[in-house]
């Protein structure tokens, strides 16, 4: 069967079922499930070459990730690919292995592929190198600080304001003594978490202190034996560390330390983590909203990729907030406002 | 008669229909412009749609709770339904709902492309928020306002939340940050009740009370604004009749919103009401429903305004066969009495609160001097 047979068999114009092929999301429910089940009854299969060839697009985006075996840049790819798929475009997915050399091949192969667009999820490309691929055509959306985004469609979390507002909780609920366990991945996004942990203690009067501020590997083991370093010297009364792994390793040491969380020492992570919610005690933390970041990346790069030269050229940035996860590790007590 | 001008939209009477689930699609859009509304708003559409709680909804016979009423279409799916909504006209002004000023800026302008109206930012929900909305922070609503503003060239309203302690602040702040007009209130946050045999809230978490039981906080904060800031409001909460839509006009409302009604009652009650206004408005000689507007305003006194005057109950009529006794009951200084079938005031006892005129189911009392 060909385009007109199947629209002549669903008894609607061949426009209608062009548009179920490429812009699905315009198309009436009813009326593209009728559709949709007529094409797969007789196997059409549209040619994507001679598609490609007609609108000058592949209808195929590319997603380079930094790494397969971390879940929350599943989450962020499966924002992506919601949008993607409700567009009718294939989604290429690509996993750096957080290598540089590794990235910068991918996107290569990508342009070669003819791909319509890249997303970029916590890229380790400088400016320079992001902006010689939008130079080849192909519209660049950024998902995530690790270098500097300013000058790029992006989307990105507030994760200074998160830290400020996890660190004054742990003030509020009484703890004049907080240590830091800090990751460095992605560095710009833990240079705010560290950001915003100075300035809750030095709106709150309370000193920093260097011995209280250690950077760790960002992993579960990073986070215990950071931990029990911090408890060599007088421990602080709660820790906050910039990844929901450092904080699972944390809870470990404090517990070979023989204390208990969080009656001796609190802990907080950041990230909202599955597992966060699983761990014993449940694990306070700040919410990321990973999903929300991936949809907003394709959003923009859609965007970009539908812009027919009459929309403003303005770069669009996204900040997205996080949210308080307040549960049994930390203030869950003494919670008065994060409880829904 | 009914006919006015809202942020530059040309209504054809003053009762829109409200953001919720009966205006979650182009279809259910379609059918609110065709019961006669004025003006219709979306169910409220968020950046990522969520699998919705079961149950949400609850009511009872004075209004209702939700727990997140939100859209499940995906942006993406509103340039259709906003084509099916309007495909024979009629106003739809698209409610959008976000933690953060380049969100809610992305929504608007997204909703402008699609051919709404008008932008509602809805950031006042009850629901799934910390104890302090989003909307009690005159600063956070400011730059929200602001950023929304300068994205799309529709008007853009802000819906505010009675749960705030300074509502006027805020509707400075939309003002300030360029807002067409305001929308007040959003529903309160609440618990229906308690299933006291199995110990069980109603709704298993804090939820939104909407329906008859806001309907005061409504009104006040309706004229609060307008005796405050010079904007024009949209009036929501509990309006189920004629006589409510005129009353939040006469407070500053230049329109109102109608939600749990319909939900209840069905789209219908929309034209009633209409109808019966434009009844009001003729036995009443008044021709524009702008007339109606600010009306009650010049009578909503401050303390220091208020004259004293020394008026104590009078029974209007005797004797009284209603029996009662409710006046008796209910005086708290011991003024009424009854003698045979007469209710009667000791004037030397009586402080002329005014309860007595309230309670008598006959109208017999009445406040005098």
């Amino acid at each position: 069967m060909n385009i007109k047979q199947i629209a002549k068999t669903a008894g609607v114009s061949v426009a209608t079922v062009s548009r179920v092929l490429n812009h699905p999301e315009t198309v009436a429910p009813k009326t593209r499930e009728k559709i949709q089940k007529v094409i797969e009854d007789a196997e059409y299969k549209p040619n994507w070459f001679a598609q490609g060839l007609n609108f000058n697009k592949t209808r195929t985006i590319g997603l380079v990730i930094p790494h397969l075996l971390n879940s929350t840049y599943m989450e962020v790819a499966k924002g992506v690919e919601d949008v993607a798929k409700q567009k009718g475009y294939i989604t290429f997915m690509c996993n750096a292995e957080k290598d540089h050399k590794s990235e910068k091949n991918y996107i290569d192969q990508l342009l070669t592929r003819c791909v319509d667009g890249i997303i970029l999820m916590f890229s380790s490309l400088d400016p320079d190198e992001i902006r010689a691929v939008e130079e080849r055509g192909v519209p660049v959306v950024l998902i995530g600080e690790n270098k500097d985004a300013s000058g790029f469609n992006s989307v990105k979390v507030d994760c200074q304001t998160g830290a400020e507002s996890i660190v004054k909780q742990m003030i509020d609920n009484g703890h004049s003594t907080i240590g830091i366990l800090y990751g460095d991945d992605p560095e710009e996004e833990s240079k705010a978490l560290l950001r915003g942990y100075k300035k809750a203690l030095e709106k709150a009067g309370i000193n920093i202190r260097e011995e209280y501020m250690r950077p760790v590997e960002n992993t579960i083991e990073g986070g215990y034996l950071g931990a029990r370093k911090l408890m060599m010297g007088k421990p602080p009364e709660a820790i906050f560390a910039t990844g929901d792994e450092i904080a699972y390793g944390a809870m470990d040491a404090i517990k070979d330390n023989g204390l208990k969380v969080p009656d001796d020492m609190a802990v907080a992570g950041f990230g909202n983590a599955r597992m966060s919610n699983l761990v014993e005690p449940k694990l306070t933390t700040v919410e990321i909203p990973f999903h929300k970041m991936g949809i907003y990346g394709a959003r923009l790069l859609f965007d970009l990729i539908e812009d027919t030269g009459k929309g403003d050229k303005e770069i669009r940035q996204i900040t997205l907030r996080t949210r308080l996860r307040i549960r049994k590790s930390c203030g869950h007590k003494e919670r008065i406002g994060e409880m829904f | 008669m009914l006919r006015t001008n809202f942020l530059g939209l040309e209504l054809k009477n003053p009762v829109i229909i409200a953001a919720g689930p009966w205006n979650r699609d182009g279809r259910s859009l379609h059918k609110s412009i065709a019961a006669g509304a004025g003006a219709v708003v979306t169910e409220s559409i968020v950046s990522d749609t969520m699998l919705d709680v079961r149950p949400r909804i609850a009511c009872d016979s004075n209004g209702a709770q939700n727990i997140r009423l939100y859209s499940d279409i995906q942006v993406e799916g509103w340039e259709r339904e906003m084509n099916i909504a309007k495909h024979d006209g009629g106003i739809v002004i698209a409610s959008i709902s976000a933690h953060t000023p380049s969100e809610l800026a992305y929504l608007a302008s997204k909703m402008e492309k699609f051919g709404a109206d008008a932008i509602e930012i809805s950031v006042s929900n009850p629901m799934m928020e910390s104890l302090e909305v989003v909307a009690s922070h005159a600063g956070t609503v400011f730059d929200m306002t602001k950023e929304v503003v300068s994205s799309v060239k529709l008007p853009v309203i802000v819906k505010l939340s009675q749960n705030t302690t300074n509502i006027s602040k805020v509707a400075k702040a939309v003002k300030a940050a360029g807002g067409s007009g305001v929308s007040a209130i959003n529903t309160v946050r609440g618990i229906l009740g308690v299933d006291v045999e199995s110990a069980v809230p109603v709704l298993s978490t804090y939820g939104g009370i909407s329906g008859q039981y806001i309907r005061p906080l409504g009104l006040a904060s309706v004229a609060t604004i307008a005796q405050t800031v010079d904007i024009p409001i949209c009036g929501i909460g509990g309006i189920s009749e004629a006589k409510h839509v005129l009353e939040y006009m006469m407070l500053g409302a230049s329109c109102v919103q109608i939600g749990t009604s319909v939900m209840l009652e069905g789209r219908k009650i929309v034209g009633e009401i209409v109808s019966d206004i434009e009844k009001w408005m003729d036995s009443h000689d008044i021709s524009s429903v702008g007339q109606l507007k600010n009306k009650a305003l010049k009578n909503l006194k401050s303390f220091d305004e208020m004259k004293i005057e020394p008026a104590v109950s009078t029974a209007q009529s005797a004797p009284c066969t209603e029996n009662c006794d409710k006046c008796i009951v209910s005086c708290l200084y011991g003024a009424i009495y009854r003698e045979g079938a007469e209710v009667k005031v000791r004037s030397e006892n009586c402080t002329g609160c005014g309860l007595c005129t309230f309670v008598c189911p006959a109208g017999k009392l009445r406040l005098d001097w």
